[in-house]
This record gives structure tokens, sequence and C-alpha cells, in this order.
């Protein structure tokens, strides 16, 4: 109940750039908007790909090391297997009407989500604002994090 | 009158009918032939037409003629499909497209052509091949044969698309200007500047179900049986707090639910109640935020301003259609 939920509020770690990687943390903040909890969504490492404007729609499935793909990793190594999958996937979701990440993100942002870059990913991928989306609000430390999820449930994805 | 200017005169008449005589036999000789002509046409004649109207009548079943009409129309479409200035570049073009057809219609690529599409038409018969067959496949000499020809060609292709590209390049000024900017470094943009861009605010629109199609396969509609949980004022609602029935609704017990709900219906959230109402009506799910926003011309921060917490659930409740289901 939205009563119970006024007071809730969940902070979302988005550590790696695959397509099945960034989906969970982008519906998963929806989600909470939708329920009225307040999300903000804190991305670094390969979850920086999610918000670089150049990267943000080639992201891969990643094959390599999943069990559950079905597929033996030595064959997920092959070059153009992740991308063949992450084609796939992508269809799959356009026949369920899934928004594709960027618009993913822009529903978040009009939602009142706040989407976070970290500053040392930054740094380590010489990306600078410029590169990101226009939707990402801030570049934060991991200090910054936690003044920013005080109080906030915290889920890595 | 005397006898000799009789006989001169009878004389004159007996030749005329002579010549009358002669005449009539020609006639009657004439008419006599076209007869015989004709008793001799008429059988061949029936023949010529019996044949010709069973060829036509072949022809016809072969679908000759559906094939003329049919031309006819592409014929049509080509010529109001293409402007002039088209059919002008085609003529400067001609030159090379014959020149492909005689490169295509060389007997050894012909030869091949004709073995590849033997394989095609066989193709039903063909076994289903996975990743492994594939390369498996690859250590057969004529497949390896078969990918380096079509490594060439695609080899080639690149080169002539690069080839077009480079047509396309910038003129000789912008070149100079890209080299000089080089020269200068980039032009600084202004530190922190990035202006957000967010989409302009939609005045909201008569909601009206547009032409939206099914509810996305994710939202299902939900097949528990509902408990009652409260009734208020005669009204039965369930455990989340949406209408127990649907058909039960008024505009009356929409205005108590958003009283308790803390919103005021004005003329821009009645539009969105009443487009969740309808289009729950029409596809029996109620519909989610992506859907709304769909069908009434209302950005996603709209709603949100409109309806500031839980907006699909609130509208949902108002509107006296169960929950919405489905992550998005």
């Amino acid at each position: 109940m939205e009563t119970a939920n006024n007071k809730r509020k969940v902070a979302i770690i988005c550590s790696h750039g695959g397509l099945d990687e960034v989906y969970p943390a982008l519906i998963l903040g929806n989600a909470a908007r939708q329920s009225g909890i307040d999300a903000f969504v804190f991305f670094t490492f390969w979850g920086l790909d999610a918000i670089t404007t150049s990267k943000v729609d080639h992201l891969h499935v990643n094959l390599a090391g999943n069990a559950a793909s079905g597929m033996p990793t030595i064959l997920g190594g092959l070059p153009g297997m992740e991308t063949l999958a992450a084609s796939m996937m992508k269809k799959q979701m356009t026949e369920l009407d899934l928004p594709t990440v960027k618009e993913m993100l822009q529903i978040l942002d009009e939602s009142g989500a706040e989407l976070y870059a970290c500053e040392l990913a930054m740094k380590m991928f010489k990306r600078t604002r410029e590169d990101l989306l226009p939707q990402v609000k801030d570049v934060i430390t991991a200090g910054d994090f936690y003044d920013l999820a005080e109080g906030a449930q915290i889920i890595f994805t | 009158m005397d006898t000799t200017d009789t006989n001169k005169a009878l004389a004159q008449v007996l030749a005329r009918l002579d010549a009358i005589d002669a005449r009539l036999d020609q006639i009657v000789d004439r008419q006599k032939k076209s007869d015989e002509l004709f008793s001799e046409m008429t059988p061949i004649l029936r023949d010529v037409m019996g044949t010709a109207t069973t060829r036509l009548d072949e022809l016809d079943k072969k679908g000759y003629f559906a094939f003329g009409r049919e031309a006819l129309g592409v014929a049509d479409r080509v010529i109001t499909g293409f402007a002039p200035e088209d059919v002008r570049q085609l003529g400067d073009a001609v030159v090379g497209i014959l020149q492909t057809v005689r490169a295509l219609t060389q007997p050894n690529v012909l030869e091949i052509a004709s073995q590849a599409s033997e394989v095609l038409e066989k193709s039903d018969q063909a076994e289903p091949l996975g990743l492994l067959g594939m390369v498996r496949a690859t250590r057969d000499d004529d497949v390896q044969k078969g990918m380096a020809v079509m490594m060439d060609v695609m080899r080639h292709v690149g080169r002539a698309a690069r080839a077009v590209r480079d047509e396309h390049r910038p003129s000789a000024a912008d070149e100079k200007k890209a080299k000089l900017a080089g020269v200068l470094g980039p032009r600084k943009k202004k530190a922190l500047g990035v202006e957000r861009q967010l989409p302009p605010t939609v005045a909201p629109r008569a909601a009206a179900p547009a032409n939206l199609g099914p509810p996305a396969a994710c939202a299902v509609p939900s097949s528990k049986p509902r408990e009652v949980a409260a009734v208020i004022d005669g009204v039965a609602f369930g455990a989340d707090g949406h209408l127990v029935d649907p058909k039960v609704w008024t505009e009356e017990i929409a205005v108590k639910v958003a009283a308790v709900q803390g919103v005021e219906l004005d003329e821009s959230r009645w539009a969105v109640v009443r487009f969740a109402r309808a289009d729950f009506v029409a596809t029996n799910v109620s519909p989610n935020i992506r859907r709304i926003t769909q069908g009434t011309s209302l950005a996603t921060k709209d709603i949100y301003t409109l309806f500031p917490k839980a907006p699909a659930r609130t509208i949902a409740r108002i509107a006296g259609i169960p929950k919405p289901a489905g992550c998005i």
C-alpha cells in the first residue's frame, strides 16, 4: 500500500553493462516509482555503458560463463555471438512491448527516479559528462552515494 | 422516216442488247465464282475460327491475358511511381546495367547460378544445421571455397560502398574548415552547461481510446478470485483498495475514491481516468502507465504530475478497475 511505501526508498546499483544486467536495474527502479517508492539508480563500472550516449543502443547479452544461456561458453565467446544473442533478446522484448534501455531511462527520469554516474568509473573509462545521456542527474562518488541512500534499501545488480 | 433509218436504229438497239447480254453473262459468272468461293471457304473459315477460339481459350487458361492485365498494371505503377528525372537517371545508368547483365549472363556465372538454384529447389529436404554443424561444415573444401568467394564478394561490396560514400564527401571548403578546427582544437563547451532536455509538457487531451493494439503480452489480467475486504457505502472493495466488481463503478464512486487517494478530479485527471476505464472495458486488462501515455498522448512526467504517488494504481482505483499487472 502506498501509505506504507510513502517513506520507502530504494538505491539501485547497476554495475554491469549487459542487456540482461541493465534491464533488471531499470525495471526495478521503474516498478518502485510506480508503487510510489522513491528510487535512484547508481551506474558504475560497466553499468556506465547504459547511460553513455554512444553505447546505450549497443548493449550486448553476456554469454560467456552464463550457464542459463544454454550455449557452451566456448561458443559464446565466438565473435558476433553476443550481438546475435542481443538482437534476439531485443526482438523478443519488442514483441512484449518492452521499452528500449534508452526509453526506460527516459521513463525513469520522467517518473522522478534519479540517475547518477560513478565518478571513479568515469575517470577509469575516460568519459566526460558530455558522453552521458541528458537524463543523468549528476556524477557522484561512493560517499555521495551513501549520503543519498540514507534510509534506503540498497539493491545491487 | 425511211426503212434504212429504221434498220440502222434497230441494229443499234440489237448491238446494245448484245452488250447488255455480255455484261449479264459476266455478272452471272462472277456471282457463280463468288458462290463457289464461299462454299469452298466456309469450311475452311469455320475451321480457322474454331482453332482460333480454342487457341485463345488455351492462352486464357494458361494465363496469358491475366499476365497481360497484370503487366499493364505493373507498367502503370512503374510510370506513376517514377518521375521523369528518375527515368533520365536510369538512362545514364543503362550502360552500367547492361555491363552488369552481361557479366551476370556469362556462361560460367550462369552455370554456378543454376547449380545453386538446384540446391535451393531441394531446400525442403535439407537437414537443419546447428552451430556445431556449421563449424563442421567449414572443414569441407567446397564450403571453404564458397566462403572465400562470399568473402571476396563482400570485400568488393564494401569497397564499392566506400567509393559511393567518398563521392558524397564534403567539399574542399568544408575539409579546410575541419582542418582548421583540428589545429585550433575543439570549441570549449560551457562548463557544466549541459541543458537538460525534457520533453515538453503536453496539455492533456480528451481521452479517446486511441488506436492502440492489444495490451502488452506481459500485462496479464489477474484471474485470482477477489475477496471482499471492506464494504463502504454499499460498494465492495478488495484488500488492495480496488473495486471487487468493476461493473458497479459510477462517477460518484470515482470522486469518493479520489478524495481518499488525495487526488482532486479535475478535467485533465478525468480524461486519464476515462481512458483507463474505456481501455479496461475494451481489453479486460487494466492499462499500465506506458499504455496510458500511449493512449492519451500525455508524457510519463505528466502522469506523475497528475497522480504523484503510484499513478497506475491510483488511476485504476479511481476508475474502479483491477490493479494493473506487469512490470512496466
